[in-house]
């Protein structure tokens, strides 16, 4: 994906070339649905999620900076618009919350079909025990492979505050994972 | 293995594993289609405006020229069938229709409204049959029709825009031939609009050593659209200078405002006769008030003039977009309209 190439298809697409939203679609769904599924958890509330990201896309390219690169900018929307679908869906909890009265809880994890490895299974639930604000963190991290300082620009947030959400993560990730203490002080060498 | 990367690895291998359900590729591919649809609603309307401004036209409410926020800048009162057959106005315009088109006496009059003073305006369409259309916009002091639309005239499988340049000529001829007269001492252009999402027409007959057309025509789809933009309503372009005067001397900080064909039809007056009645030193308010015009229909006829050719400048690229709506700009220039028709002659600004 070079950035130059991208967001001339991003002006054609928002002009109404068909073929030019495709040719974006195809390069970037399966990155973006990714980076959704890990931060959302609900299957209806990623597909959500998603609409709202291309709606974004083709509606606020004015936003698109050209001195980074097209990831940058994706990305940025794609946590925006999490950030947004949360604040809607907590509204959204409020509303419903006397009518469900918190009688069915249902389940929000995967599908552990996925899932082979317990190992792996074990290290997904941590993740989502994480919270939001963390698990963006964390995915941003080690997912995107994005600096702590891309992370701060990314979220919009301080550096510190990346850095302690960070490590916070880590923190609740050794614990929930209950890793191995050998590991553990392999960890504790680290540093 | 540090905790860092065994997340790192679990995070790509999971990816690995989630693929994106093609449901969501669909709906995300509806929304586009239905963003391209509201979009090219949009370019049709921007184009609809241009070309409606060029033919200086009021832009009203009908399946052509829908542009809903100018509609509401003046005050149309809507009128029934019965209503248009008593009016003045309404009778001549669809006497002359029924004498151009006889087969119209057995249509349906489906719309009408008139704004006071400026225009009247009638729908008509077929009873049942492929829904025949005709609008006809009718100029409110002179009585001459100023837009004919036609609608839907060919049959569906062969709308009008499909004919060769050839053929639309004859029938815009036609048109302009049964409604007004003869053509032939026209200079006749013809020329394509740059519109992609439909393709648009537009046909000018030019008087000979004249630069504006006399006749617009615009073909679109399976509209054709003739408007009068010369002849009887043409004696109202010639322009008075100095409007006010000041210390003895004339003043023109007023004239790009009144100098507005609308306002003199508005007035009933020409410029000349305004002028005079600046002189004695009366504020085009009070004029107005004595022709029983409000001030409100002054200042709406005045601001949208200056919108308009506002707006024209910026498509034309003259001045910079501003973006602003078109209410905006009314709102934005409201207060100075206001300043200018309440302003008498040989007072300071």
């Amino acid at each position: 994906m070079q950035s130059e190439y991208m967001y001339q298809l991003l002006t054609k697409m928002k002009d109404g070339d068909q073929q030019a939203f495709h040719k974006i679609y195809d390069a970037t769904y399966q990155d973006v649905y990714r980076t959704v599924c890990f931060m959302v958890d609900h299957q209806q509330d990623r597909e959500d999620v998603m609409n709202e990201i291309y709606m974004q896309m083709w509606t606020s390219l004015a936003t698109y900076d050209t001195n980074r690169p097209f990831h940058f900018w994706l990305h940025g929307l794609v946590i925006r618009q999490v950030q947004r679908f949360r604040v809607k869906s907590w509204r959204r909890f409020r509303i419903f919350e006397r009518i469900r009265g918190f009688s069915q809880e249902e389940s929000h994890w995967d599908q552990p079909a996925v899932l082979t490895d317990g190992t792996n299974q074990l290290i997904s639930q941590a993740i989502q025990k994480l919270t939001d604000k963390q698990r963006a963190v964390i995915i941003l991290r080690f997912y995107h492979d994005y600096t702590l300082e891309e992370i701060a620009t990314l979220l919009d947030i301080p550096l510190g505050t990346v850095k302690s959400r960070y490590h916070a993560a880590l923190q609740s990730l050794r614990k929930n994972k209950g890793i191995l203490p050998s590991e553990r002080m392999e960890k504790i060498n680290d540093y | 293995m540090t905790i860092e990367r065994k997340i790192r690895e679990h995070l790509h291998k999971q990816a690995e594993t989630i693929e994106c359900p093609t449901a969501i590729s669909k709906r995300i591919e509806q929304s586009y289609s239905q963003y391209l649809k509201r979009k090219r609603s949009e370019v049709t309307m921007k184009k609809r405006l241009i070309g409606g401004i060029a033919a200086a036209a009021i832009l009203i409410p009908t399946a052509a020229f829908a542009a809903p926020p100018l509609i509401e800048m003046l005050t149309r009162t809507p009128m029934t069938a019965e209503q248009v057959k008593v009016d003045e106005v309404g009778e001549a315009t669809l006497e002359k229709l029924y004498s151009a088109f006889p087969e119209t006496k057995s249509f349906e009059i489906i719309d009408a409204s008139y704004v006071q003073g400026v225009q009247t305006s009638i729908i008509l369409q077929e009873k049942g049959g492929t829904g025949k259309k005709v609008t006809l916009h009718t100029n409110g002091i002179t009585g001459e029709i100023e837009h004919v639309n036609q609608e839907n005239w060919e049959p569906k499988e062969k709308p009008l825009i499909t004919l060769t340049d050839q053929e639309i000529k004859t029938k815009a001829d036609s048109l302009i031939e049964k409604m007004y007269g003869n053509v032939e001492e026209y200079e006749f252009t013809m020329e394509q609009m740059e519109n992609p999402d439909q393709k648009t027409l537009m046909l000018n007959y030019v008087k000979k050593g004249s630069e504006t057309p006399f006749y617009q025509v615009f073909v679109q789809g399976n509209t054709i659209s003739a408007s009068l933009i010369g002849g009887e309503t043409a004696h109202a372009n010639i322009q008075v200078e100095g409007f006010f005067s000041l210390n003895g001397k004339p003043d023109y900080t007023a004239d790009a405002f009144i100098n507005d064909e609308k306002l003199f039809s508005l007035l009933k007056m020409n410029p000349t006769e305004l002028k005079q009645e600046l002189a004695k030193g009366k504020s085009v308010v009070e004029i107005a008030a004595s022709k029983n015009v409000s001030k409100q229909q002054v200042i709406d006829v005045i601001a949208k003039t200056q919108v308009e050719s506002q707006i024209q400048a910026e498509q034309n690229g003259e001045i910079p977009k501003n973006n602003q709506s078109t209410e905006q700009l009314i709102k934005a220039i409201e207060p100075k309209v206001l300043q200018v028709i309440e302003h008498k002659t040989e007072t300071p600004w």
